[in-house]
């Protein structure tokens, strides 16, 4: 996903640039002040109708694969409540009580069942990243407190896959973990 | 006289955003030379230094941009002086306050300060309330001054003309300048995110007063942090786009630019885009209902169109295949619209929700927002900088060094921005002073940044001096 | 300036008239205990004559759970008779509800009168039921009554248990609870994914959205006005702002 979404990057960006430079070589090249577009107009309102287009597609087929309609229609094998706090993961198959959050910093999950995590904090906002055994980010939710975010996930592959807080919340932030081994 | 205090305070205002962003480079390249083990900061100290770094950069370039919309608004309306010199010294108050929370009260909540982190004190107890006092200082002194220009552009045009509406149809009477619909437009958008971090502070301080009776709601916060800061982020790029409407055609030897009927569409609806973008910011937060969430992905995409319909492609016909004057001031701004617009094209591909699900807090994040700063509204407002010190230049000096100073930014720009764009695409998190050992590529990326942003502070610094030494002879010059 | 303390006063305004407390209920928490979990399939006598299991009952229709002892001097009453009165304003009844009595001393003629005092011996989607299995059950649900000698009572929390037609626990409420709750129970138990939810117990009052079960979607709270006065009072200013210049340009 990445690397592809990367690669389209520098290709829009290449071909942005070369406009640029291409268009900046035309003046350097002009003889008279003359020169110029034609149809200026029309050619803007041709350039605004394709760009609309290509949004409006983009945005048809992106939006329906947004990660709240991931797994909608099934029901998941397992439920995972995950507490975040300052500067750990809690997960439990139970729910964690605030006063006296129990539970444990890694699990075992089993391949190809429907997990769903159950996402809040005790604390602060925090990032729940799951990153898979190449450390590439594959899913990620919010944890706020007062409220509960559900993130469904199927785990494909076998392997440890690593939990990373992404929202900065305080100064061990980034020594926030927890794990998952799928079997 | 009053013009000639409006210069002076121009000039102070230059010299005084150079040297603040001369230390924050050096901050930011602090922190990535901390991340890549080059040096040895404590997390306090990065995060201290990261707090201070953004949001010392958000307000200087808001205020390089105020500053110089300030300025070319005399050639259109009487511009007085007083709601300039209040944000002046409400800033430098403001400043001296958050450097104080953060270097001495060692306050690093991050320059979005995310209710509740604020409140949960890993530092000394009085920097909390003087982070948020230091904010309300700035929030007030800009509100004072933003207030103050519109009501300047009101005494001379009114509604429905500073908004161009008249263009909307066939042969206007009146034609409203490109500045005064663009400045107008900006300024709206300004108020209102100021107002967003008037009513966050409100009910911050209600909590904090409250002795913990009265908790706020986590998901309100953070629509207001971000309605406040997105907005302000995006607001002072476009400040710069007025400035660069007003004096590229100007600087090329070429007709001013006239206000069209696309062009009064396409900022009127910008200011709706605008203010309802910062919904892509709480797209992981699966607690906003989905309709804003699409909200914020359609506005974000939206958004775009004016600016490449309306602001690049006007540039692009400006300079293709025809003769013009270029001079370093001409070509920031031209450097600075392609900057913007791969900045932009990075910032779109975030505003989808379907790829920010992996990309959200990743380097991917401060790659395409520092593309739009480092290589675009830093280059519209060093375009203003140096047209503003050339202006009051006794002789006229050739540009000495141009192409070396333009090389340099562009090399250590494009640098430093490559390894962020790497880093998000290898799923390096954001925000971490140190990095973990699943990530071996992301100590060399920040190694390599810190190097090229070096080589772009160089060539800030020949800018710096440059500048800065005409707008002192500026402040201290007896007349006119 | 001024503007700022209209602000504060209009907000202490708010507050003065709503009571705010942000309390925070340890039931949020016991709710989210033993969901997807299945519930023990417990062997339950409806009448002389009949007897099923949950699970049984639960292929035909996804099941409510609600437990109760008829010697009750305390919730139970009220409970099912809010209960009773909720499940009345819903229009979608593809569910059966079950009231199994967790005392063992109940009998099934016991229960069949507390049946007869709420007139639900003859609806059809109400069935009345005790169970030699009882502690089996509780522990499936997590719910833990506690024997009072003293005052010859169970110490209880009110308790509804969604079961799926697959006997998976979907949902939990504790407490008694309103309309809107037992709605997002009902979607629960029919299999309805929504992506998040705010804890109960806290108080809502700025919150953005308050969930609206019967159409599945989030409402506009309090504080979606708090995010939309910021637009609202910059154009109230940009107006107040063109009548103050109005001499100047004439």
């Amino acid at each position: 996903m990445q690397t592809s979404i990367l690669i389209l990057f520098l290709i829009l960006t290449g071909l942005a640039l070369l406009v640029f430079v291409y268009v900046f070589m035309t003046s350097k090249g002009a003889k008279s002040s003359g020169g110029g577009i034609r149809n200026a107009l029309k050619k803007r309102l041709w350039f605004i109708l394709i760009l609309f287009v290509l949004l409006g597609f983009t945005a048809w087929v992106t939006i329906s694969k947004s990660p709240y309609y991931l797994f909608a229609d099934e029901a998941p094998s397992q439920v995972i409540h995950v507490a975040s706090m300052q500067f750990a993961f809690v997960l439990s198959n139970n729910s964690i009580d605030p006063d006296s959050p129990k539970g444990v910093s890694s699990i075992e999950l089993p391949k190809n069942e429907l997990i769903e995590f159950r996402v809040t904090s005790l604390d602060v906002n925090h990032g729940f990243a799951i990153y898979d055994a190449s450390n590439r980010l594959i899913a990620q939710t919010q944890a706020m407190p007062g409220y509960v975010n559900r993130l469904r996930w199927k785990f494909t592959e076998p392997g440890i896959y690593h939990i990373l807080c992404l929202e900065y919340c305080g100064m061990a932030h980034h020594g926030m973990r927890a794990s998952i081994t799928i079997k | 006289m009053e013009t000639v205090k409006i210069k002076k305070i121009t000039a102070l205002w230059i010299v005084v955003v150079l040297l603040l962003f001369v230390v924050s480079i050096i901050l930011g390249i602090l922190m990535r030379l901390n991340q890549g083990e080059i040096i040895h900061h404590s997390p306090v100290t990065f995060y201290g230094n990261m707090t201070t770094h953004g949001l010392t950069m958000i307000g200087i370039w808001f205020v390089a941009g105020m500053a110089g919309v300030n300025y070319l608004m005399q050639r259109y309306v009487t511009v007085s002086l007083w709601p300039n010199m209040t944000g002046l010294i409400f800033t430098a108050i403001g400043v001296i306050l958050l450097w104080v929370s953060t270097f001495i009260g060692d306050f690093h909540a991050g320059w979005t300060f995310l209710y509740p982190l604020p409140f949960k004190v890993m530092w000394a107890s009085w920097a909390t309330p003087m982070f948020l006092c230091s904010l309300t200082v700035m929030g007030v002194g800009w509100l004072i001054w933003s207030l103050g220009m519109v009501m300047q552009l009101l005494k001379r045009y009114s509604i429905s003309q500073v908004f161009a509406w008249q263009h909307f149809g066939k042969n206007p009477k009146v034609e409203t300048p490109p500045f005064v619909l663009i400045s107008m437009i900006t300024l709206v958008g300004v108020i209102a995110s100021l107002l967003a971090a008037v009513v966050l502070l409100i009910l911050y301080f209600m909590e904090f007063f409250s002795n913990s009776s009265f908790v706020n709601d986590a998901l309100l916060m953070k629509n207001l942090t971000y309605f406040f800061g997105h907005t302000i982020a995006n607001e002072m790029l476009y400040l710069g786009l007025a400035v660069l409407y007003e004096l590229f055609s100007e600087v090329s030897g070429r007709p001013k630019w006239k206000t069209t009927w696309y062009i009064a569409v396409s900022w009127n609806l910008s200011l709706v885009f605008i203010l309802t973008a910062f919904f892509h910011h709480l797209y992981m937060d699966f607690v906003q209902p989905e309709g804003l969430q699409i909200v914020g992905q359609l506005a974000s995409y939206l958004a775009s169109l004016p600016a490449a319909g309306v602001t690049v492609f006007s540039v692009i016909i400006a300079v293709y295949r025809t003769k013009i004057k270029w001079s370093l001031t001409n070509l920031l701004f031209f450097i600075g619209v392609a900057g913007w617009v791969v900045g932009g094209l990075g910032a779109l591909i975030d505003a989808t929700i379907s790829n920010n699900f992996v990309l959200h807090n990743t380097l991917w994040v401060p790659a395409h927002f520092h593309t739009y700063n480092v290589m675009g509204n830093v280059l519209f407002s060093l375009a203003f900088f140096h047209w503003f010190a050339m202006q009051f230049a006794n002789n006229n000096i050739t540009e000495r060094f141009a192409k070396t100073k333009l090389g340099l930014l562009i090399l250590g720009g494009a640098g430093f921005l490559a390894v962020f764009y790497l880093g998000g695409a290898e799923s390096i998190p954001r925000r971490y002073s140190n990095y973990p050992a699943e990530f071996p590529s992301a100590q060399v990326l920040a190694y390599v940044g810190a190097i090229f942003a070096t080589v772009y502070l160089i060539a800030i610094l020949f800018f710096f001096l440059n500048i800065s030494k005409r707008c002192v002879k500026i402040m201290f010059s007896s007349s006119s | 300036m001024c503007k700022d303390y209209v602000f504060i006063f209009l907000i202490a305004l708010v507050f003065s008239t709503v009571n705010v407390t942000a309390q925070v209920t340890q039931n949020g928490w016991k709710e989210e205990r033993q969901v997807y979990q299945k519930v023990f399939d417990a062997k339950l006598d409806i009448d002389e004559q009949r007897s099923a299991t949950i699970l049984q009952l639960a292929q035909t229709k996804p099941l409510i759970i609600a437990m109760v002892f008829t010697r009750c001097t305390g919730v139970c009453s009220p409970f099912l008779l809010q209960f009773k009165e909720n499940l009345q304003m819903i229009e979608k009844k593809n569910f059966n509800v079950v009231v199994i009595s967790f005392d063992t001393r109940d009998s099934l003629k016991d229960m069949a009168m507390l049946a007869q005092i709420f007139d639900l011996k003859t609806n059809p989607q109400w069935t009345f039921a005790v169970t030699d299995a009882i502690d089996s059950l509780s522990s499936s649900i997590g719910f833990d009554p506690v024997w009072d000698e003293k005052r010859q009572q169970f110490e209880h929390d009110a308790i509804a248990v969604g079961v799926n037609t697959e006997g998976i626990i979907t949902k939990k409420l504790i407490g008694m609870r309103n309309s809107k709750d037992l709605e997002l129970l009902i979607k629960s138990i029919e299999g309805a994914f929504s992506p998040s939810y705010r804890l109960p117990g806290k108080s809502n009052l700025f919150s953005c959205f308050n969930y609206n079960p019967q159409t599945g979607r989030n409402m506009p709270g309090l504080g979606l006005l708090f995010i939309a006065i910021p637009a609202v009072v910059t154009f109230l200013l940009v107006v107040v702002i063109n009548l103050l210049t109005k001499n100047y340009r004439a």
